[in-house]
């Protein structure tokens, strides 16, 4: 190899490493932000450290390079503790993907078990519940847009769209503010802490939490009633196990 | 001679066979989590296979739930016979990873009259606390006063770690659940693994 060429080859190689990075994760700043859900009496604001978190979605793509490199997780060795019977139904077969399953789909049909082992092995974690909705709040030119009617309108929109329509390659959407993508329009996404958000399926019981069966404050009180995207998220998120899954739940990894 | 080599083959052959017998899909014990005693000394969940178990999570702090908790496990084991309950093991999970520490679970068990010869009070690390809840469907989530809002469930593994019955909330276990016990303490293989 010539001295030109080896040096354009190793341009070309920090490149593409340096885009591979930059296309992957995206920086989420450190801030004091108020949540759709009151997370303790009292507790308006919570704190969120900075993070970095995935600029989309996992796909069917990625998933299955973890599947084969795993093979505990393949749909027909995985253990009944960890994912519950239709996971990854859609996939034609144990490491293949089918037409059912295209590449650059979000990777869906998979439990909370998956998703962490998944993100462990790609040097990372599921995000917090707190840091996805703080990044969440965000649309292509502001970090919170939560207050903005069109914001609003444009998220709601994703629970009108029938579940049948089959799902979009993820970044089909323009990225926010962050660089982040897909975060409103796509599908449901695992958090780490998704069984931390308790919320009782009775309104009832909101201020009057039944103490038998929790300890503590009982059901969080949801703090923004009009945050409906965000109570919907929580309300869902917190109807899982662990080993659930879901047609349109999938997830991203975070650091 | 070939009758007592036949005998040795069949014996050797079975323990091997139960020795290595894998869990059922649906184990806890596939949980690779690390609890520690009251008495300080380590063990893997998976050490604990071979006796039904009652397992619960709970935190030493706890004021209201908790103490009931502690109550109905104790009235559970009250109607098993002394043979039944020799069978069965108790195991308390603490959420409180920093604070219960083994010294403050044998406080917590003098407090509420533990026999900790026969029940394990354990505390874990954050990660193995978030596995065991996910495993047991118990939610929770840590305060800013260092307490923890959480669903109480008491849940009855078999011999190989397989939920066999649950029961949500306090003073809610039923007649089915004792049934349950009874039957996999009485030393009854229950059902086919998974």
């Amino acid at each position: 190899m010539t001295y030109s060429t080896r040096i354009f080859a190793l341009l070309l190689a920090a490149l593409s490493a340096a885009g591979a990075f930059a296309g992957s994760r995206a920086k989420v700043a450190e801030a004091e932000f108020i949540p759709a859900l009151e997370l303790s009496p009292g507790m308006s604001s919570v704190h969120v450290a900075a993070f970095q978190l995935d600029r989309r979605p996992v796909t069917n793509a990625q998933f299955l390079k973890f599947v084969k490199a795993h093979p505990e997780w393949r749909k027909d060795r995985v253990a009944a503790l960890y994912a519950d019977t239709q996971y990854l139904s859609h996939w034609s077969g144990a490491t293949s993907l089918g037409s059912a399953a295209r590449a650059q789909q979000p990777v869906t049909r998979v439990s909370w078990f998956a998703a962490r082992a998944y993100c462990a092995a790609a040097h990372g974690r599921l995000p917090n519940w707190s840091e996805w909705e703080l990044a969440a709040a965000a649309d292509e030119h502001v970090l919170d847009a939560r207050k903005d009617p069109k914001w609003q309108e444009r998220v709601l929109d994703w629970y009108a769209r029938p579940a049948s329509d089959p799902l979009a390659q993820v970044g089909s959407e323009p990225a926010d503010v962050y660089g982040i993508q897909d975060l409103h329009d796509l599908i449901w996404e695992w958090v780490e802490d998704f069984s931390a958000l308790m919320v009782s399926g009775d309104s009832r019981t909101q201020g009057d939490p039944d103490k038998l069966a929790f300890c503590g404050a009982g059901a969080l009180s949801a703090k923004d009633r009009e945050n409906y995207p965000m109570l919907m998220r929580i309300a869902f998120l917190s109807s899982l196990e662990a080993s659930s899954t879901a047609r349109s739940l999938g997830f991203r990894c975070a650091t | 001679m070939k009758r007592f080599m036949l005998t040795c083959l069949a014996v050797w052959s079975t323990s091997t066979v139960i020795a290595g017998a894998a869990l059922p899909g649906a184990s806890l014990y596939q949980l690779p989590v690390t609890l520690q005693a009251a008495d300080g000394s380590t063990l893997s969940l998976s050490s604990l296979r071979g006796q039904p178990l009652l397992i619960t999570m709970f935190f030493s702090h706890c004021n209201s739930v908790c103490p009931l908790v502690t109550l109905d496990l104790q009235n559970l084991e009250d109607q098993l016979t002394a043979q039944e309950k020799s069978r069965v093991r108790i195991v308390m999970v603490s959420f409180d990873s920093q604070n219960d520490t083994p010294a403050q679970l044998q406080r917590f068990a003098r407090q509420r009259n533990i026999d900790t010869t026969r029940w394990i009070l354990a505390r874990a690390n954050a990660q193995d606390v978030r596995l065991m809840a996910a495993a047991l469907g118990i939610r929770y989530r840590e305060l800013p006063d260092h307490s923890f809002n959480h669903s109480t469930v008491i849940s009855l593994l078999d011999q190989e770690g397989v939920v066999r019955a649950k029961t949500l909330g306090v003073q809610a276990s039923d007649d089915s659940f004792l049934k349950s016990l009874k039957s996999l303490s009485a030393g009854v293989t229950a059902g086919v693994p998974r």
